[in-house]
């Protein structure tokens, strides 16, 4: 359990559902598949399909000129914290900005503008490169340009661990308000997949039905994790709690169960309303006799997977359960890691 | 405040001022910088021909041919370093798989393979798809994780220059916390003509080797290479026997907010995370020896570091020496504040402050003792290392001896 209680006040989205929340729970609901076939011209393979977050217009977010300064998962999450923290109602100028941080997982950032970066030299040489592409070419670009438009100044950090960025930061996050470095913690995940990197998926033969890079997705997932008595004392609406983030780094041969049983032991069946698997969970055969009567939620079997996708999967797995209920989202990677993570609905946990 | 001690149990560290531990001492004590001509490929249409390329290397010698072709040059490098500091501390043998992790700063990573592969393809060549399977920065955990067998954690911390330093930062937290007994952390980076054409293009690398703190300094010198040590819980590593090298006492990281590249310029930032981080390891400023500056030579950065150090210590900075570690082995973005966490930890060990090469004058506007003149012998048993990056992500860790 976390060391001291922990909710979410607030969530944003922008997904290949839609640009907020509404569209992404109202696709969850009806089982919508939100995937469409690849052009041609980005994969060889045929029935390949992607699921972009083609809703999505920054122009709704910001002015024209100050969008160019930005790669595309910059405006991901530049756009979907500031709907998080409109949700929470947080009012960032009237608190302590030192105490509102931001931990996000991001999985392909950067790599787009670094591709076209090098493009203008291997184009036309050093007279070819835009200087202004290279700073966002760091993958921790989402998370700082988000923290510089939001003005928080708390502390702020980038994960990638594959199909577990996402869980990866919250952990981190978890235990920045544990430790008392922090009131407030943004934190999820940020993804874009642009025609280089579908190439590259094409090139590693990825793309062939089953393979690693098919159905990928994009967009931002953002939580807004909170002290209980911070939000409580706010007046804040409480989506949620934290109970505990749960992780190991990979399955050793020989110990999967002893490896799962020490991040999913501690909530039973009947105590669980739902099961969320993200990342490559669903096909793990490992997690099958696990929680074999409650019901699962796979959210990339809808919306696209991404290595960063758990903030749109925890955000939806939260806005899915029932008021005190618990439920347990789990991440996979193939080569590890693996998270656990359990979530109690609306009702403040008073663990 | 961590609630127990964390102790540095395992070092090591591939560079080009140092393959490993010995030889990279033997370079902090002597002041021999790393930096030179690069040859790993055609830097001639920069205004800069030089960094600190780890010369000569070639995967072959320390690799079969599988993993040569399987790990980038910068898991490569991360392996190596690795190795050396796991086989100083022993605790593979010692804990179960599963309350050890790996904690990994990245940069760049495979992207020196994996502009080969955006080049051909720009061209129409087919070329080998290998070349990208190492272009993610979180291939260097995995590739950690599984190679040595460590099961309770993989994560990897991507915040361009202060990832290394903040991955051990949370190496330690990860320990204090009981969620892991042992952590092997540290960051790796190699050259690649991407980050070394993007500083190029910004004008922040100096034609020269980098002159912190220095009248006329123009700027970085890029380097490559990995450093990695592991973490403990004191009291276990003393039942164990361990050999103790030092303590991670505490750490702080925080964003600026300000700007993507630009440092906050009266240095106010800089001052709030050493501020912290003091705060973190419940020490006082009273009690920090000296400062392993991030000191990266260009202009702005040192003015603000400076600024910062004022801020912090008041009167007494003056008698704090800030000494950049850059000037010997580049600047290693992704792996610079391992490296630099290491070259702190074995300078205090061996009784010296290191001298901060390549000394061009006097700047008025950097006025504090940075060792120019030479190494010192000091008896220190507190320092901080500090981490600056893109993005205003800067981390600070306090290091015992």
């Amino acid at each position: 359990m976390s060391e001291i209680p922990l909710v979410i006040t607030g969530v944003g989205a922008v997904s290949s559902a839609g640009v907020g929340v509404e569209p992404l729970m109202d696709a969850i609901r009806c089982g919508r598949r939100c995937f469409q076939p690849l052009p041609d011209a980005l994969a060889r393979e045929s029935g390949a399909e992607w699921a972009p977050a083609t809703d999505f217009r920054v122009a709704d977010f910001m002015p024209p000129l100050k969008a160019r300064k930005f790669d595309r998962c910059s405006q991901f999450a530049i756009a979907a914290t500031g709907m998080a923290l409109q949700d929470a109602g947080l009012a960032v100028e009237e608190l302590d900005r030192t105490r509102i941080g931001i931990a996000l997982g991001c999985g392909f950032g950067g790599i787009t503008n670094s591709e076209e970066f090098l493009k203008g030299f291997f184009s036309s040489g050093a007279a070819g490169l835009i200087p202004m592409l290279f700073p966002n070419t760091v993958p921790n670009a989402p998370a700082s340009n988000a923290s510089i438009e939001h003005r928080l100044k708390g502390p702020n950090v980038t994960m990638v661990q594959r199909f577990c960025s996402a869980e990866s930061a919250l952990l981190m996050a978890q235990r920045f308000i544990e430790e008392g470095r922090a009131d407030v913690m943004i934190v999820g995940g940020v993804d874009e997949i642009t025609p280089v990197i579908l190439k590259g998926f094409s090139a590693l033969g990825q793309l062939r039905p089953g393979g690693a890079g098919q159905g990928f997705t994009e967009g931002s997932g953002i939580l807004v994790l909170e002290r209980a008595d911070h939000a409580v004392r706010r007046g804040a609406r409480i989506r949620g709690s934290l109970l505990k983030v749960a992780t190991i780094g990979l399955l050793p041969s020989g110990r999967e169960q002893e490896g799962l049983s020490r991040i999913l032991a501690g909530v039973s069946d009947p105590e669980l309303e739902l099961v969320s698997l993200s990342g490559v969970a669903a096909g793990r055969p490992e997690l099958a006799g696990f929680y074999p009567r409650t019901p699962r939620l796979d959210t990339g079997a809808l919306l696209g997977r991404s290595l960063a996708m758990g903030g749109i999967a925890m955000t939806a797995h939260l806005l899915t359960l029932a008021p005190g209920a618990i439920g347990v989202h789990v991440a996979a990677s193939p080569e590890g890691p693996w998270f656990a993570v359990t979530f109690q609905g609306a009702l403040l946990s008073r663990d | 405040m961590f609630k127990s001690r964390i102790a540095i149990t395992g070092i090591g560290v591939f560079c080009a001022a140092g393959e490993d531990v010995p030889a990279f001492t033997a370079s902090l004590r002597e002041g021999r910088s790393g930096i030179g001509p690069v040859h790993l490929f055609d830097v001639s249409s920069f205004p800069s021909h030089i960094g600190a390329e780890i010369r000569g290397y070639d995967p072959r010698d320390r690799f079969d041919r599988k993993d040569a072709a399987r790990l980038s040059r910068a898991d490569q490098f991360a392996v190596i370093a690795a190795h050396e500091a796991l086989r100083r501390s022993g605790v593979l043998e010692w804990y179960d798989s599963f309350d050890q992790g790996v904690s990994v700063g990245a940069g760049a990573a495979g992207m020196f393979h994996g502009e080969q592969w955006f080049k051909g393809a720009l061209k129409g060549r087919r070329e080998d798809p290998s070349l990208l399977s190492g272009v993610l920065p979180d291939r260097t955990a995995t590739a950690l994780a599984s190679r040595f067998g460590i099961s309770g954690y993989q994560g990897s911390i991507t915040t361009a220059c202060s990832s290394s330093a903040t991955a051990i930062g949370w190496g330690a937290d990860l320990v204090a916390s009981g969620r892991l007994k042992a952590v092997l952390c540290g960051g790796t980076d190699a050259l690649s003509l991407l980050t070394y054409a993007g500083f190029n293009s910004l004008r922040v690398v100096d034609e020269n080797p980098c002159a912190p703190f220095s009248l006329g300094r123009a700027g970085i010198s890029l380097g490559e290479g990995a450093a990695f040590m592991v973490l403990e819980q004191e009291d276990e590593a003393r039942r164990r026997g361990a050999v103790i090298l030092g303590t991670i006492l505490g750490y702080a990281m925080t964003g600026e907010g300000y700007h993507m590249t630009a440092p906050e310029p009266t240095g106010s930032e800089a001052a709030r995370v050493m501020r912290a981080a003091v705060e973190h390891a419940g020490i006082s400023a009273d009690d920090v020896c000296w400062v392993n500056a991030h000191g990266t030579g260009t202009p702005l950065n040192d003015v603000v570091e400076t600024k910062g150090m004022k801020l912090v210590f008041g009167e007494r900075a003056p008698l704090v020496p800030l000494v950049s570690t850059k000037a010997v082995t580049g600047h290693c973005l992704g792996a610079a504040g391992a490296i630099e966490a290491l070259a702190t930890i074995i300078a205090m060990n061996n009784g010296f402050i290191p001298k901060t090469l390549h000394f061009r004058g006097a700047d008025p506007e950097c006025d504090l003792e940075y060792c120019h003149g030479g190494r010192r012998e000091s008896e220190a048993t507190i320092a901080l290392s500090n981490s600056f990056a893109f993005g205003g992500n800067i981390t600070t860790l306090v290091i015992g001896r």
